[in-house]
């Protein structure tokens, strides 16, 4: 899923572009939410124990509603307005990578069978959790819970992720919140990690800036996109031996996969016979993607609606739903924070850093050299 | 290099005070005129605006403009060992990553030095343009403190209403409201007693409450608190400094749902 290691590559070699965040300081923002994700995340976690899930009484998971809901919730009580992004078609290139989760599955099915007939707990947790799949269904319910909601709802021609990014380009939301890194890659200008985690786990949201992400690695977006391909993407194969690190290191030496493929010793890498990188890169950098979608409204919630739909349908608690609505509503009904942004302008401060540490602590770089900075000029 | 002696030590510890509930990190920047800070919170709601001249230090040496980053609560918790009559000097040489904090006792038996080590922190400065208020409140620091700490009891939010009547403090919550009028009282024994109200326009704006009761940690700083207010503008909140200069908050007014939210 998404690009392999490059939260780590990024800890390593662009501290600086990551930024932890309190929630709370999201309010009053539009933030686009990878929804088919969040489902996916809600179907592991939510009210599972071993095999057994939240179920309707026709036996139908209802752990994606129960954790859309609350979820959501959240968000708009903390004054954030969010749209969920739902997946398009897969692109062809990723039907291989589809296949092989696909198979992954079938084979966590198999065991799981086995590990129920040998009544292994932690196998069938583990198992159990492996074959959880997205269907059409979830996804359809979850659309119509959004919109009862009062929620905006977007579906994407094709990858949710590339559909985020460009509404964010596009300034039409302020970030966009997955825990998929190619975020990132599609060229989302602001990525928050973790916003969904539930309350109870007190992890603060991670930021990431692309601009600053392209600073501290020095690369551009170009390159930028193919190190994302060579670390390993959803959409073809790497090459064997390199991973993230290597990669940085040759896209920096090189600047492009074509002339790393022309530099590197051939024997030492295998380069994977029809290797589709091109097409990858091009669908990173022109995705599928639509920027003619409703205007974004968050309406009042449809009380019945949603009593009909969770409760009279998938058996939630009358009482819990009617106090969740309440929720929705006061939310609503608060006015909301003014950040001094909208009264203040930036302006650059004249005073020149005492001492500019350096943060990515590279050893290689003089400690004499530094003594150096900042210590002409610059005076007003 | 860089050396400023502050005799009144003790006003260095309280500005640390005042500040650092709400701002972890920040730049202090040192020029020819004074030692100052200007930092947000995490979420770009409030701001505050400190400014030491530096007439009021014994000596002050700065060769040239500087920043220096420091962690607040490690900088607190270096000034909490200073005492409250020592003599506080502090000293960073060109090129340092640490800056020294000198306490000496009054009667220079006792010298200590702490050394902090300093910060890489990326901060925006904002321009904050000189305005005309529509009205202008200064009440004793003590009264507006407990104000906002009774009126956080009852609600979240508090609505300043400025009228010709004084000035109007009100909340509301799950359990009820509140209403806390002052009038103006110029007739008081002591200056600092008093409370004016310089009003140009009838003015009305609502502040999360949790901000103010930060601000109001700077009441030892000074007796009084001049509260500036204008619509559509952030609201000032100032503790004068005796002699040395200021330390302002700058919040940001709760806003009436936009149009979207509305429809």
């Amino acid at each position: 899923m998404g690009i392999k290691g490059l939260t780590k590559l990024l800890a390593d070699n662009a501290p600086k572009a990551m930024k932890e965040q309190k929630f709370e300081s999201y309010f009053g923002r539009r933030i686009a939410v990878d929804a088919s994700m969040s489902i996916y995340q809600f179907l592991i976690v939510v009210g599972r124990t071993g095999m057994e899930t939240l179920t309707n009484e026709a036996g139908e998971v209802t752990s994606h509603l129960q954790g859309m809901f609350n979820r959501t919730i959240r968000l708009l009580e903390a004054g954030i307005k969010p749209v969920y992004v739902f997946d398009g078609k897969p692109p062809d290139l990723k039907k291989q990578e589809l296949a092989k989760r696909y198979s992954k599955r079938e084979d966590a099915t198999k065991e799981l069978t086995e590990a129920v007939e040998e009544g292994d707990k932690d196998a069938i947790e583990k198992f159990s959790k492996r074959t959880v799949k997205v269907t059409k269904q979830h996804n359809e319910e979850c659309k119509r819970l959004l919109r009862l909601m009062g929620v905006p709802v977007v579906e994407a021609p094709c990858e949710a992720e590339a559909e985020c990014a460009a509404l964010c380009i596009n300034d039409m939301v302020y970030a966009v919140a997955s825990e998929d890194m190619d975020s990132l890659t599609f060229g989302a200008p602001r990525f928050l990690r973790h916003l969904m985690d539930p309350s109870s786990k007190k992890i603060p949201v991670m930021e990431f800036e692309v601009a600053k992400v392209l600073e501290e690695l020095e690369l551009t977006m170009d390159q930028f996109i193919d190190l994302c391909i060579l670390s390993g993407c959803d959409y073809c194969d790497s090459i064997k031996g390199i991973g993230g690190q290597t990669a940085l290191k040759l896209i920096r030496q090189h600047g492009s996969i074509e002339s790393i493929l022309e530099n590197i010793n051939k024997d030492r890498y295998q380069i994977p016979e029809d290797w589709p990188y091109q097409e990858a890169r091009r669908l990173f950098k022109e995705p599928n993607v639509t920027l003619d979608i409703p205007e974004l409204k968050w309406n009042a919630p449809d009380e019945e609606g949603l009593v009909q739909f969770l409760v009279k349908e998938n058996g939630f608690n009358q009482d819990r739903v009617t106090k969740a609505i309440e929720k929705i509503k006061f939310a609503k009904n608060k006015s909301s924070q003014g950040r001094l942004e909208s009264f203040f302008k930036p302006v650059v401060s004249t005073s020149v850093p005492l001492k500019r540490k350096d943060t990515s602590e590279k050893p290689t770089k003089a400690v004499a050299n530094k003594k150096t900075k900042g210590a002409g000029g610059k005076k007003k | 290099m860089l050396e400023l002696r502050l005799v009144q030590g003790s006003l260095l510890k309280k500005v640390l005070e005042a500040i650092r509930e709400l701002v972890t990190d920040a730049n202090f920047d040192c020029s020819g005129t004074g030692f100052s800070l200007q930092a947000m919170d995490s979420s770009h709601v409030a701001l505050v605006a400190l400014l030491l001249r530096s007439e009021g230090f014994e000596h002050y040496r700065c060769d040239r403009n500087l920043s220096m980053g420091m962690n607040l609560n490690n900088m607190a918790k270096m000034l909490r060992c200073a005492g409250n009559d020592d003599i506080i000097t502090i000293k960073a040489d060109d090129g340092s990553d640490t800056v020294t904090f000198m306490f000496e006792s009054p009667n220079q038996d006792k010298i200590a030095d702490f050394e902090m080590k300093l910060m890489d922190i990326d901060s925006e400065h904002l321009g904050i343009p000189d305005s005309e208020y529509q009205a202008i409140v200064r009440m004793p620091s003590s009264e507006f403190s407990r104000i906002c700490k009774d009126l956080s009891s009852i609600g979240d939010t508090v609505i300043i209403s400025v009228t010709k009547e004084g000035v109007k403090f009100s909340t509301a919550g799950d359990i009820g409201t509140a209403n806390i009028v002052c009038r103006q009282n110029k007739t008081v024994d002591k200056p600092e007693d008093a409370t004016i109200i310089e009003m140009q326009e009838p003015v009305s704006l609502t502040f999360a409450l949790r901000y103010m009761n930060s601000f109001t940690k700077a009441s030892p700083l000074s007796e009084q608190v001049t509260i500036s207010l204008s619509s559509e503008l952030p609201v000032v909140v100032e503790y004068k400094i005796a002699e040395m200069g200021y330390i302002r908050f700058y919040l940001a007014p709760k806003i009436e749902e936009d149009e979207e939210m509305k429809s």
